[in-house]
């Protein structure tokens, strides 16, 4: 899959364009804001990975510019600001995720992945976490690659959480997602669910884990050994 | 010496010392002025009848003077009306007529100055006023005296002075006081674009260095003062931005090297050391992120209109460090009210501070520990850890800069909890610490609600 990484110091976007390629992905690096501008609009790349302070303008313009042509090609942009106003305005000017530096490579390799499997998005269907997998177009989960018979509740949140694996899921997201905007909700019919599907993945021998954050919400993430 | 802070209230203190002064002085001068005026016109007729009197006094041819005076003037100067006086006097002071009965003169000091003299004697009862006069004939010279008694004077010009005060003089009073209310409202007027350009002034603070006070209406002799008070401002809003774009060209200058650091320690083949060295970067990021925030927060000031959710910063930071928290082994919560909790404030900023917070109980809880946030309808947060606590000695050195308990350990400035104190100054709101009965420490934030 090709992406392209707009990035003005060379020695990190070697070493992006070194990770990305150790991944699976085929990386095209450039240095300015009249390079990136030329190139998006010519070739069609599976995503953007943007570092906001080039040389010769700010990488948001090449972003306004991409979202004004409807491209709905994902946008990851780098900054070296963490500061709140640079992170709204790069959201608000069509960044799909941003990650602050220093970043850890895997974490990049993270984000993109996500982005790629957004509805629309070119990355495969398929979510793992250790030997758990959730096909998103079939709604069919597996383990040790044996498709597991769940009820259609407990494949909801469990898509919701894998989608997000190693991130909270807030307990309000999982309500709206699973009751929609109708009806009232039992205030523990939640937790029954969770607990439900902790149970029957534990059973029938997934390597992972579902944590509950009390007040907050739940985690999935591989299970740790002791 | 009596300062006055308020210009105004210095030119009304001065100006009613004035009105005071004018209201003595004018009176007193009108009436020496309208005195002198009398007394003018007195010496006049005095002058005037000395002279019709010396036309009537006649020197014969045998050597002896003779006055025939008309009847019109015997009548004037007869006993009984009273009021005026002649007599003629020769150079050795000998009373040669007199209207008195004793054949006296009217003036008895000097009579033998060269040109008319004006006298003024007391006689008895009477004080006689008037003049004396010098007649040369053939050689010879008299001295004509006529005068008129005071206390029958002309009634008309007695009046006029002695009722200036009644009648006259008090009037100057209230067209003084009116002056000075009408100086009073023209004044206060005047000053009015300086009180105005002094609110502006008052709105600047760092966070609104765009405000610039108005020239319109501001008088020409305070000009350039507002004139230079918006070239200090223009400077300082140029300063406060240079050290803004300072803090992101200094983030960016620090940050990339550091990823690339990052990304060359994860192509190390030795996973070990790899792993090692992450750390230590990590802890280098921190220090760079806190270094950074504490450059944005010297400039800190809230909005008061600014409103934050501090219940969904709480559950925000939750989820974020949910994670860190698993990946030790350890948990996190959150419990408290369910509702809203709005408070004034800025919502980057108190995540921030509880992020500090919830970041150091989780570095120093045990694995196999909660750490629990909570937030408290009353606009107070808790952060509770079941770590070692905070020893009494300590509690309020946790809170300055660069303080580290174990100096030992690396990856940590000791910035943290600075960062939360300032945040929470900003904010108004009071930082505190004390150790759990059941072990552990609970910091508090508490904040002053918004209605």
């Amino acid at each position: 899959m090709r992406v392209l990484v707009v990035e003005d110091n060379e020695e990190l976007a070697q070493l992006l364009a070194q990770g990305l390629n150790a991944e699976g992905y085929q990386a095209d690096l450039l240095t300015t804001v009249a390079e990136a501008r030329a190139v998006v609009t010519t070739v069609r790349y599976a995503a953007l990975i943007l570092d906001l302070g080039l040389p010769d303008g700010d990488g948001l313009s090449i972003l306004r510019e991409i979202r004004q042509r409807k491209d709905p090609m994902p946008v990851l942009v780098l900054t070296a600001r963490g500061g709140v106003d640079d992170r709204v305005s790069g959201l608000r000017g069509g960044a799909d995720d941003y990650l602050v530096k220093p970043f850890a490579l895997e974490e990049l390799v993270a984000r993109l992945e996500a982005l790629l499997r957004r509805p629309g998005q070119l990355l495969g269907r398929s979510l793992h976490v250790a030997n758990l997998a959730f096909d998103t177009e079939s709604r069919q989960a597996f383990i040790d690659d044996k498709p597991q018979v769940l009820s259609a509740r407990e494949i909801a949140v469990l898509e919701l959480l894998m989608r997000r694996k190693d991130h909270v899921v807030s307990k309000k997201l999982v309500e709206d997602h699973i009751f929609g905007l109708s009806g009232e909700v039992a205030s523990n019919a939640i937790e029954v669910y969770v607990h439900r599907l902790r149970k029957q993945l534990s059973e029938r021998g997934a390597k992972v884990q579902i944590h509950t954050i009390r007040g907050v919400g739940y985690l999935i993430a591989e299970e740790k050994v002791a | 010496v009596i300062s006055f802070k308020s210009i105004f209230s210095r030119i009304i203190f001065l100006h009613v010392i004035v009105v005071v002064i004018a209201a003595i002085l004018m009176p007193l001068g009108l009436y020496w002025f309208l005195k002198s005026a009398a007394s003018d016109l007195q010496h006049q007729v005095m002058r005037e009848q000395a002279d019709l009197v010396a036309n009537y006094l006649v020197l014969r041819p045998t050597g002896s003077w003779e006055l025939e005076l008309p009847p019109v003037l015997q009548a004037l100067y007869s006993r009984a009306y009273g009021r005026y006086a002649f007599a003629v006097l020769a150079a050795d002071g000998k009373v040669m007529f007199s209207s008195l009965k004793d054949q006296s003169p009217v003036f008895s000091e000097d009579a033998h100055a060269a040109d008319a003299a004006f006298l003024h004697t007391r006689k008895g009862d009477a004080v006689m006023s008037g003049v004396s006069l010098p007649k040369a004939a053939d050689g010879r010279t008299v001295w004509i005296q006529v005068g008129e008694d005071m206390a029958n004077r002309d009634v008309i010009v007695d009046d006029i002075v002695a009722d200036f005060f009644k009648r006259v003089g008090w009037i100057t009073l209230p067209i003084l006081l009116f002056l000075l209310a009408i100086d009073i409202v023209i004044f206060r007027r005047a000053l009015r674009p300086l009180v105005d350009a002094s609110e502006m002034a008052q709105k600047i603070n760092p966070k609104r260095t765009d405000v610039r006070l108005s020239s319109k209406k501001i008088p020409n002799e305070i000009l350039p003062l507002v004139q230079a008070i918006n070239q200090a401002l223009d400077r300082l809003e140029a300063g406060f931005r240079v050290q803004r774009e300072f803090t992101a060209d200094a983030a960016h200058e620090l940050r990339t090297p550091l990823t690339i650091l990052r990304s060359r320690i994860d192509a190390l083949a030795d996973r070990g050391t790899s792993k090692a060295l992450h750390q230590d970067i990590e802890g280098m990021a921190r220090i760079v992120s806190q270094l950074l925030d504490i450059a944005e927060l010297e400039t800190l000031s809230i909005d008061p209109a600014e409103k934050a959710d501090v219940r969904a910063i709480c559950c925000e930071v939750a989820e974020f460090a949910a994670p860190l928290a698993l990946a030790q082994g350890k948990s996190i919560a959150l419990s408290g009210t369910d509702d809203p909790v709005w408070l004034n404030g800025n919502a980057e900023m108190l995540s921030r501070a509880i992020r500090n917070l919830v970041e150091n109980a989780i570095n120093h809880s045990p694995p196999g520990t909660t750490v629990e946030i909570v937030v408290e309808e009353s606009g107070m947060v808790h952060v509770l850890d079941q770590g070692p606590g905070i020893k009494d000695d300590e509690r309020e050195l946790i809170f300055q800069r660069f303080w580290r308990r174990d100096r030992r350990r690396s990856g940590s400035a000791g910035l943290g909890l600075s960062i939360v104190q300032r945040i929470a100054d900003a904010h108004a709101a009071i930082v505190s610490v004390e150790n759990r009965p059941s072990g552990g420490a609970k910091f508090s934030l508490s904040f002053a609600r918004t209605t």
